[in-house]
């Protein structure tokens, strides 16, 4: 059980909370880690609720990142913190790419 | 730890946030209990974020009209959050005549409830949305749908509701509702009993089983959903979309992203392996019906395809009420996919219901007793 | 549906390796890679290998993708290139973007080889362009032949931060510092020396305070940490750089694996999010297989070995090998993998402060923080000695499984033993012929032949050289120390190549007979800027 409510103490801005962390979507460190201390607990909510990790990359360059700062606001294992679900495609791909099937070759 | 509560709400998605949220709001002590890791890990986070009223059932259509009219337009501000709201209207495309009857059919059931939804022509459709293609013959156009961010409106009634002091407890999945002396008092999972007046259960499909742990039984099934996001593309509209076939809907959000989401006509007979996944056809599939709507978007790269479970009700519209033989139930499921733009309004009256309040919509054909034989 | 019974994604070398085993067994295999070249990271690398014979060690690792290549070839494998595989499925169905279309292909067996990326971290203007990864920077120097910038700061002492410094150095860019947060140099001891003689400064204990730029990078500051990685204030040095590379550690690409529903673990020592899986290779999903750097960063040495072991215990899970087979290839390969698992940079050695080497010699602490031996620790090691007439010296000075240089000599004059990963030794009554093969051959650049007296109070050190443009026969310049300092005046005597060789060319340059054991590396002032070598042009 993770209990939302427990305490982690208060937020404290830092000098570097404005350097940005998810290049994509232009996601910064302060905003992290206030999205931690309104609740959002992992990544996925993270990801949800401020899009670090939603862009072009996919979270490629930002997802250790964000997961240590989130581990260092809740004060646990970045190890804890299960990594946002991988989705297809792999790459961004066109959409008429994609709806152009080919069963054989 | 104090497990006790005045309303325990099994269920951390919209609708279990969005109770949470009007219950502290008005001066409840609430507990929400989510099985999985996340707040919103179910529907909430994988629906196409549709804030309709046209095409939906009768039955939930004053719930939908109730909430465009009072509480969307100004849940940003109430949330302190970026819901993303846009009402500018939603267009359902028709390309042949059967579909045109089809939309005919929509509108005019939507009117006879008091909704203003008109038949356009093709001409008059691209007036509002140029980019659509010609084979787009006809649609309904409801002026007052719109849409918004499932995402951040879920995660931020979370957010407002913990900020409250709702407590909410994740990976905290529910085992058994038990009735104490003829009065539904305990929740219990795997390690801790807790104890409350009043449960909502709004579990998704998850609430089947857990129902029948106090012997009620709601006729549900899983039919699987995908869907997909583009990258960013330049702001092009910001009606809703749908279609007379219901081969694909979505809209543009504010980031640039358009969301679709879509079916392959399989998606009741998918299999999985105990997660939501993609099958290998459907995006394909919803690409194929996107471009021939919208060639433009041809060129468009996705970036992800997702699915998820909807909990599809026997007769496609959900059960909010309360339980008359399990006393302290209410129960909130079998959204049938389109639960989200009704959240706030089932949030408000599933608060009502807790405190025995007036309601703010009449539930009564949304009752949970309401299944019956066909003869 | 077109099935194959084995599809591997990723031909670098884990797919292709695991692809040639498949295929020798009688498996009909296809390898799909999202690029336009085959070989994954090997193509980049224009350095030699470490390791022994079976590692195919002291051949240049775009050289060993060349092999692999044709192995596959002659195997039979079909190997699809520019085909991004964009999902992985139930019932082991992958959807392939080739061209302009999807195409659906299914594997009764699947083995995901993708690699890995790289890490990156996080200081005031990390998102400057001109801040870009050690990978990146050498996929622009060694396969698009472009320059990645002119002065350069390299953050990460790993192998990747010290094998690209050098790289960037044969390509002419300048490097202006080695930089680590770690008290110690973490890759090869041989690695970092051979970078420290050209005169790179090692900043250990040091990491970057901030990026300097407008639109981009223009400058660097770093400084001091103290042991809980905080700047220690007054301890800043900036540096004019146009270019900073990280080399800060890599991550498995194992998105494919969790999409396709593997059990996954967050395993620091493997870099990150892999999949669970058997001594085999195999995951939690019946007949889906990973190898090389997607299931645990390691060199690509043990990526191939990984591969041919999927590849073989793939093609038993298909009923292509008996048990019996199956087992005794996999004993032999697990004796491969384990040989280059051993010694000072094992796995389980990360981490661990070596005080001794394996023969009870205290390591040189110098290298550690410096990237190189001093001049007063070098003589302790087996492999330096002092000796009438031309000899090898080997400054050898860790336990890393490699032993190319006992073979090179046609004399006998090296010696490491069984054991891989001892130390080399001149052997007593061989006699040195100085024919520069062990030169040519040591991976780490670390075999010099010495004659202490060659006449007129002067000495002959032959050197490895691996920079354009060749210094010519008879020219005069400056001989530097492994510190990189200028020593002494040196003029050049012979500048040797030869096709044994593979592209190291033996300079030998004359020097006062006191710098026979400290002249290590040979500048030409009066070269530099007139002749600066072309872009693009490496060793390759």
């Amino acid at each position: 059980m993770n209990d939302r409510s427990r305490d982690i103490g208060p937020f404290v801005p830092a000098p570097d909370d404005d350097m940005i962390i998810c290049r994509c979507e232009e996601v910064t460190k302060g905003e992290i880690r206030r999205a931690v201390h309104d609740g959002m607990f992992t990544i996925a909510e993270i990801r949800r609720y401020l899009r670090a990790g939603m862009g072009l990359c996919q979270g490629q360059t930002c997802s250790k990142l964000v997961k240590s700062i989130v581990a260092r606001e809740l004060n646990v294992s970045p190890a804890c913190l299960e990594p946002a679900t991988s989705r297809a495609p792999m790459r961004p791909t066109e959409m008429y790419i994609l709806a152009n099937e080919e069963r054989e070759v | 730890m104090n497990n006790h509560a005045d309303v325990i709400i099994v269920g951390g998605g919209i609708i279990g946030c969005a109770a949470a949220y009007y219950l502290t709001k008005k001066g409840c002590s609430v507990l929400v209990l989510e099985g999985s890791k996340d707040i919103g890990n179910g529907g909430s986070s994988r629906n196409g974020g549709g804030v309709r009223q046209s095409g939906r059932d009768p039955r939930e259509l004053p719930l939908a009209m109730y909430g465009i009219k009072n509480l969307w337009p100004t849940l940003s501000e109430e949330l302190e959050v970026d819901c993303e709201y846009h009402q500018d209207g939603n267009l359902r495309l028709g390309k042949t005549e059967k579909h045109l009857e089809i939309l005919q059919g929509l509108a005019d059931r939507a009117r006879a409830c008091g909704l203003d939804v008109r038949m356009i022509d093709g001409d008059e459709v691209r007036a509002i949305n140029p980019y659509l293609s010609d084979e787009v013959i006809g649609a309904s156009w409801c002026p007052t749908d719109g849409h918004a961010n499932p995402l951040t409106t879920t995660l931020g009634y979370y957010k407002m509701a913990r900020r409250l002091g709702a407590r909410f407890i994740t990976e905290e999945p529910v085992i058994a509702l038990k009735k104490i002396k003829g009065h539904l008092r305990q929740v219990i999972t795997a390690e801790n009993v807790y104890e409350c007046d009043t449960v909502i259960l709004a579990a998704g499909l998850g609430s089947r089983d857990i129902a029948a742990t106090v012997g009620i039984d709601i006729p549900m099934q899983p039919a699987m959903l995908e869907a997909l996001v583009t990258e960013a593309q330049p702001p092009m509209f910001d009606q809703m979309l749908g279609t007379a076939e219901a081969d694909f809907y979505g809209h543009q959000t504010k980031h640039g992203s358009f969301v679709f989401g879509g079916t392959s006509g399989l998606e009741g007979f998918t299999k999985d392996n105990h997660t939501p996944v993609t099958s290998s056809i459907s995006a394909p599939s919803t690409c194929r019906g996107i471009i021939k709507y919208f060639p433009i978007l041809k060129d468009a790269k996705i970036v992800r395809t997702w699915a998820g479970w909807m909990d599809l009700c026997a007769d496609k519209v959900p059960v909010i009420s309360p339980v008359s033989e399990v006393p302290g139930l209410i129960l909130a499921c079998g959204f049938s996919g389109h639960g989200f733009g009704i959240a706030p309004a089932v949030g408000t009256v599933l608060s009502q219901l807790a405190l025995h309040e007036t309601t703010a919509v009449d539930l009564h054909e949304l009752r949970y007793d309401r299944f019956r034989a066909k003869a | 549906m077109e099935r194959f019974d084995l599809i591997v994604v990723g031909a670098g070398p884990a797919g292709l390796s695991a692809s040639i085993e498949g295929a020798k067994k009688g498996m009909r295999v296809v390898v799909f890679d999202e690029n336009d070249r085959p070989g994954g990271q090997l193509f980049k690398q224009i350095h030699k290998f470490f390791g022994s014979k079976e590692h195919k060690a002291k051949i240049r690792g775009f050289r060993i993708g060349q092999q692999l290549l044709k192995e596959a070839a002659d195997a039979g494998v079909k190997v699809v290139l520019g085909a991004t595989v964009e999902g992985l499925y139930l019932d082991k169905e992958v959807t392939v973007k080739i061209g302009e279309k999807l195409f659906h292909y299914k594997g009764d067996a699947i083995l995901v080889a993708t690699g890995a990326s790289e890490n990156m971290v996080t200081f005031p203007g990390w998102t400057l362009p001109g801040v870009i990864g050690a990978g990146a920077a050498q996929t622009m120097m060694n396969l698009h032949g472009v320059k990645p910038g002119s002065k350069i700061l390299m953050l990460g002492t790993g192998n990747v931060g010290l094998v690209v410094s050098f790289q960037l150095l044969q390509c002419g860019c300048e490097v202006v510092a080695l930089v680590d947060a770690a008290p110690q140099v973490g890759g090869y001891g041989v690695h970092a020396a051979k970078v420290a003689r050209t005169g790179v400064p090692f900043y250990l204990s040091h990491t970057i305070v901030e990026a300097e730029g407008e639109d981009c990078v223009t400058g660097v500051t770093i400084a001091q940490v103290d042991e809980h990685f905080q700047f220690v204030p007054g301890t800043e040095k900036h540096f004019d750089v146009d270019t900073i590379c990280l080399a800060v550690g890599l991550s498995p690409m194992s998105q494919l694996l969790k999409m396709a529903g593997c059990r996954m673990e967050d395993n620091p020592a493997k870099g990150g999010q892999v999949p669970v899986c058997d001594e085999d290779g195999q995951t939690s999903v019946p007949g889906i297989f990973v190898a090389g750097d997607v299931s645990g960063i390691e060199e690509a040495s043990s990526a191939m070995i990984e591969g041919r072991m999927a590849g073989l215990a793939a093609a038993r899970y298909l009923g292509y090998v008996d048990d019996a087979a199956a087992e005794t290839g996999k004993e032999m390969l697990e004796g491969q993998l384990l040989s280059l698992r051993q010694g000072m940079f094992a796995p389980g050695q990360k981490g661990k402060k070596i005080e001794t080497t394996e023969e009870g010699i205290p390591v040189s602490e110098n290298l550690l923080k410096h990237g190189f031996v001093a001049d007063d620790e070098i003589l302790r090691f087996p492999g330096v000695t002092k000796r009438v007439g031309i000899h090898p010296v080997m400054e050898c000075t860790q336990n890393i499984p490699c032993n190319p240089c006992q073979d090179a000599c046609p004399k006998g004059c090296i010696s490491i033993g069984d054991n891989i990963t001892a130390l080399p030794y001149v052997v007593e009554d061989a006699k040195c012929i100085g024919c520069g093969m062990c030169v040519a051959a040591c991976s780490g650049q670390a075999v010099f032949l010495v004659d202490e007296e060659i006449g007129g109070g002067f000495a002959s050190v032959t050197l490895p050289y691996e920079f354009l443009l060749l210094p010519e026969k008879g020219e005069n310049g400056i001989a530097l120390g492994r510190d990189g300092k200028e020593l002494c005046p040196a003029s050049v005597l012979d500048v040797k190549t030869a096709k044994a060789f593979d592209q190291t060319a033996l300079l030998t340059i004359k020097v006062p007979a006191g710098m026979a054991m400290r002249a290590r590396f040979y500048k030409n002032p009066s070269r530099e800027g007139k002749d600066a070598p072309k872009e693009g042009g490496a060793a390759r």
